[in-house]
């Protein structure tokens, strides 16, 4: 018998262990929030700002706050979406087609009404809500907003006899070539993080094909198609710098945060990579400056024509049993890290600046001169496109990078599987 | 049995008069031994001597060298940074419900199996054995689909339950092995003194099912306390979070920084280690009945 | 007597536990596998619709999906498995078993890898191949083989960088640290067979003058076949189900390296194709029991010879 007791007791006691963490009951309202805001990310400074303007000015809300690895973010966001109750009221998301298929499965709150009684809704532009919108209705709150830029290691460039960035084609080979023969490794890129192929890719397709084409395209408007003389050309011209040996070999078995640390560390004179990396650039010293990938088809685009847009947002689950309320707050918390994050260096305000702005890092003003005068922008094309069609499409660009698949059919094969 | 089986070898050598000479065969064999001990322990042996190194002697000055300056605040880091000592906590809490679980429910249904009369136990027990050859990873969505619906993720139950499940079929196969070697005339000469089965159960097969409590206990600790994949997607909170998922996320935020890294590995590691020096008779045998009593 | 021991109610209850536990989590999900493996089902709260056996028509047809190739990819290394994993632990074993000088020492040492969680493997042999710093490249460029680093491969890329898309060298580079993990596992299993051996066997084999060789071939090997037998098994299933240490050493997104359950994990979370992602993993729970099947037909076929 006593073991019997002892057996139920150990039963009863695992029964409310599990319990006792589930439901931790509180008084206050707790709102639940994911982000991919690591310890060790750029964002991580701004969202704490914006976490304790939120515990100061709404005492009665609890925000708990889980933050994930990007990649895996990804996965636990798309597994939480298997059953929406698991969804947390508040949630960090890329905008554009990755949002859009959440939207499209009912998981959304749409943010209209409350959008129409903000009080800062000022600040917020419409058209800062484009990349969030579907259907007429609204859903993600903007954060910061980046484009692809490619950094420049001045003092690198200064030993090949280089005292400024290379701004057409000639000039940057020109410029690879005195690199290469001073032996230095002119670019970095990961080939195990496809995103990162995608940041050399796209600005040179965008600077073959031209902003509004290479738009339609990733959106899939209709009538666009990859099969495109230029998008073959500009995979051709790709892997002809990678044949040329301006790319880090060993980048090819590196994850992104070591070639971006190598990059920093003086090892390429130059990085392409999202603006959100100006903060961490800029802290490493003064020898760096931003600029954009050359023309390469003078006919169809212009140097001023970017990759990018607002993208990092927040939206609200449509399941919470609080989503106005939790509206409200995404878009306060919202406001806030963009403050934070653009002053800390993590991209450029997606809300218009209220606050003293001379504090600034150098690089971030470049690059919201450049966006002030952009002359095009085209979303991220991984973020434009959803689920399966960005799967396939960053295959392909992975078949780019290790020059399995030529211009020819990297262009008949998107084509083929997608449009 | 260990002395009985050296004194017949002492036999076996003294019935042929062999002396072990030293020849070629026995010294190249020696090698052979040697160095694959050498392969085996060199990676941890490495990890162990880098997590205490700076990234100066890592990367050429000092490679394989004992550290010049062992540096414990690379182990500071990764304790203060990594949250480590909770994922600890965590991962040694699941471990050990999933043990008690898997024993409570391995027990039970072994002995229905094996001591109990009835049409189809054979069949039951084949039933059970479908379960090691199943992929974890497999069902890792419906899983989570039905632990959505009892509301039971991120709690320690949502690793617990399935971890319990996947390690029962290894803890049934073991304790068949156990049960069938207590002799049944036990159950009768109980049974005469008045028992049910359920008295059986407690006070005559479960006293002497001890030495199985090990042997699951171990092979299951093992299984659960290095898993990766449902750990990750089950669990979001760090506060339930477990050491494989807090190692993987640590070692994606020093990723150049390469002390801190092998620090953390280090302490995932260490405890293991430790536990086997003391107990590697009994781990290797939770192992052996494992797979060989099948 | 024996009705007590036959009385229903008693069984159930005494199985309970078990059953409830097993079917809930591993039986039911694969039924929920099956039926979703039937639908077209986008997104986790995505509709769904019956597309019959579609899913598995482009398994086997589609080359961009590549499953072929992932299949490809673990039967290898099954076959790498049985082919020099297994005779390694078998050599391993049946010298320890037969008693050398720290025979116990060897024991725990080979054995001490199986224990070490696939995660801290994959970072620290991630940290082994680094192309830059790895100990592996900075070993071999100190014995004078960094010219042979330096050789382009394909048509750009060194082969320093282990772990890289166009390296051929890339799959090898995965396997080499799930053969070393497990070398000692088959080790113990067969070493425990070598010690089951009756000793009057052996005492007879040698006092008819037999070498060692023909002890091992014609006593051991035979009495340890049922051990044999598991260890083959295991390989080849644990081969069919790895996952771990391609998903940590060689990332998420698709590479050459890929097996059936790093596609399936693609599938489900960032393709976000259910009905895909299911009906992988219906051919994976089926590809093992089918060869578990397989491998213990041949050995019952030779059991009889």
């Amino acid at each position: 018998m006593k073991k019997l007791v002892a057996l139920v007791l150990a039963a009863v006691m695992l029964l409310s262990l599990t319990s006792v963490f589930a439901d931790a009951a509180e008084e206050k309202i707790t709102l639940t929030l994911w982000d991919i805001a690591t310890e060790s990310d750029a964002n991580r400074p701004a969202y704490n700002a914006a976490l304790a303007y939120i515990a100061e000015k709404y005492p009665n809300i609890e925000i708990k706050e889980v933050s994930t690895e990007n990649q895996q973010y990804k996965i636990d966001i798309a597994a939480a979406m298997a059953d929406p109750s698991t969804l947390p009221d508040i949630f960090f998301t890329w905008s554009g087609a990755f949002l859009g298929d959440f939207v499209e499965e009912g998981n959304v709150y749409a943010l209209n009404d409350v959008y129409a009684n903000l009080e800062t809704k000022d600040s917020l532009p419409e058209v800062m809500l484009a990349n969030g919108t579907f259907g007429g209705k609204s859903y993600a709150v903007p954060l910061t907003m980046n484009i692809v830029a490619m950094f420049a290691n001045m003092d690198l460039l200064a030993k090949a006899g280089w005292d400024k960035v290379p701004e057409t084609y000639e000039e940057l080979t020109k410029c690879c070539d005195d690199l290469v023969a001073a032996g230095i490794t002119p670019f970095g890129c990961s080939g195990k993080e496809t995103w990162c192929v995608t940041e050399y890719l796209e600005p040179i397709m965008e600077k073959f094909v031209g902003a509004e084409t290479l738009g339609n395209i990733f959106n899939h408007v209709e009538g666009a198609t990859w099969a495109d003389a230029d998008i073959k050309a500009s995979v051709d011209a790709f892997q002809d710098m990678i044949k040329k040996g301006y790319f880090d070999a060993n980048g090819m078995s590196l994850g992104n945060d070591e070639v971006k640390a190598n990059f920093i560390a003086g090892k390429y004179a130059f990085y392409q990579n999202g603006t959100w990396n100006c903060g961490e650039v800029n802290k490493a010293g003064e020898n760096f400056k931003v600029a954009l990938f050359p023309v390469m088809n003078a006919e169809r685009a212009t140097y001023k024509q970017v990759i990018g847009g607002p993208s990092d947002s927040l939206a609200v689950s449509a399941h919470s049993p609080n989503a106005e309320l939790a509206a409200k707050i995404a878009f306060e918390l919202g406001k806030e890290i963009c403050h934070a994050g653009y002053l800390a260096g993590s991209g450029l305000p997606a809300w218009t600046p209220d606050y003293d702005t001379s504090e600034v890092l150098p690089l971030v003003n470049d690059v919201a001169a450049i966006v002030a005068e952009a002359e095009g922008m085209v979303l991220f094309g991984d973020t434009a496109m959803g689920g399966e069609d960005k799967d396939k499409y960053l295959a392909y660009v992975d078949q780019v990078y290790s020059c399995e698949l030529d211009g020819q059919s990297f262009m008949d094969g998107l084509a083929g599987d997608l449009w | 049995m260990t002395t009985l089986l050296m004194n017949r070898n002492a036999k076996i050598k003294a019935s042929t008069g062999e002396k072990r000479p030293v020849t070629v065969g026995s010294v190249l064999t020696y090698i052979g031994l040697l160095f694959w001990a050498f392969v085996s322990i060199f990676p941890v042996y490495w990890m162990l001597t880098f997590s205490l190194k700076n990234n100066a002697e890592i990367y050429g000055e000092n490679v394989i060298g004992l550290p010049r300056y062992w540096l414990f605040s690379n182990y500071e880091n990764a304790m203060r940074v990594g949250n480590i000592s909770r994922y600890f906590v965590n991962s040694t809490l699941v471990a050990g419900s999933t043990i008690i679980i898997v024993l409570i429910a391995a027990f039970m249904a072994t002995y229905a199996m094996t001591r109990l009369v009835w049409k189809g136990r054979k069949m039951m027990n084949k039933f059970f054995m479908l379960g090691l050859t199943i992929p974890i990873h497999a069902s890792v969505v419906p899983i989570y689909i039905i632990l959505a619906r009892l509301q039971w993720l991120d709690t320690y139950g949502a690793i617990i339950i399935p971890y319990s499940a996947f390690s029962l079929s290894m803890g049934i196969l073991i304790c068949n092995g156990f049960m069938s070697d207590i002799p049944y005339d036990l159950d009768e000469a109980a049974f005469l003194d008045g028992c049910g089965v359920w008295g059986i159960f407690f006070r005559v097969i479960t006293p002497l099912m001890m030495p199985a409590v090990a042997t699951v206990g171990i092979y299951t600790f093992l299984q659960c306390w290095n898993e990766l994949m449902f750990a990750n997607v089950f669990i979001k909170s760090p506060e339930i979070r477990t050491l494989p998922v807090g190692i993987q996320a640590l070692c994606g935020q020093y990723t150049t920084e390469w002390g801190p890294i092998g620090a953390a590995l280090s302490i995932a590691t260490i405890p293991t280690l430790l536990v086997y020096v003391f107990l590697s008779k009994r781990i290797q045998d939770s192992f052996i009945a494992g797979a060989v009593k099948g | 007597m024996k009705k007590t021991f036959s009385y229903k109610m008693n069984i159930f209850l005494f199985l309970l536990p078990a059953l409830l536990l097993f079917i809930g989590v591993l039986i039911a999900p694969i039924f929920l596998s099956a039926y979703y493996g039937f639908m077209n089902k986008k997104g986790a709260g995505g509709a769904e619709t019956w597309i019959g056996f579609a899913n598995y028509t482009e398994i086997f047809t589609s080359t961009s999906l590549g499953f072929g190739k992932a299949l490809g990819n673990s039967l290898l290394l099954a076959l790498f498995s049985v082919g020099i994993q297994l005779p390694l632990a078998l050599v391993l074993a049946l010298k320890l078993g037969k008693g050398v000088r720290g025979e116990r020492g060897f024991l725990s040492v080979y054995f001490m890898p199986v224990l070490i969680s696939t995660v801290v493997i994959g970072q620290l042999w991630l940290k082994i191949y680094n192309p830059d710093y790895g100990i592996l490249n900075q070993f071999l460029r100190s014995i004078g083989l960094g010219d042979w680093l330096n050789q382009k491969i394909g048509v750009w890329g060194t082969r320093a960088a282990w772990l890289s898309k166009t390296n051929p060298l890339a799959l090898a580079a995965c396997f080499v640290p799930i053969l070393w993990q497990y070398v000692g596992y088959h080790m113990l299993l067969m070493y425990a067979g070598v010690k089951s051996v009756p000793k009057d066997l052996l005492e007879a084999a040698q006092l008819d003058g037999c070498t060692e060789g023909q002890v091992n071939r014609f006593i051991i090997i035979p009495y340890i076949k049922p051990i044999l037998k598991v260890s083959v098994i295991f390989a080849v299933t644990g081969s069919l189900k790895s996952f771990d240490l391609i998903y940590v050493l060689m990332g998420q997104d698709k590479n050459p390296c890929d097996v059936p359950s790093t596609l399936m994990i693609r599938m489900l979370f960032s393709a976000k194709r259910y009905g895909m992602g299911s009906a992988i993993a219906v051919m994976l729970i089926l590809l093992c029991f089918a060869f578990a099947l397989l491998i213990n037909i041949v050995f019952k076929d030779k059991e009889v010879r």
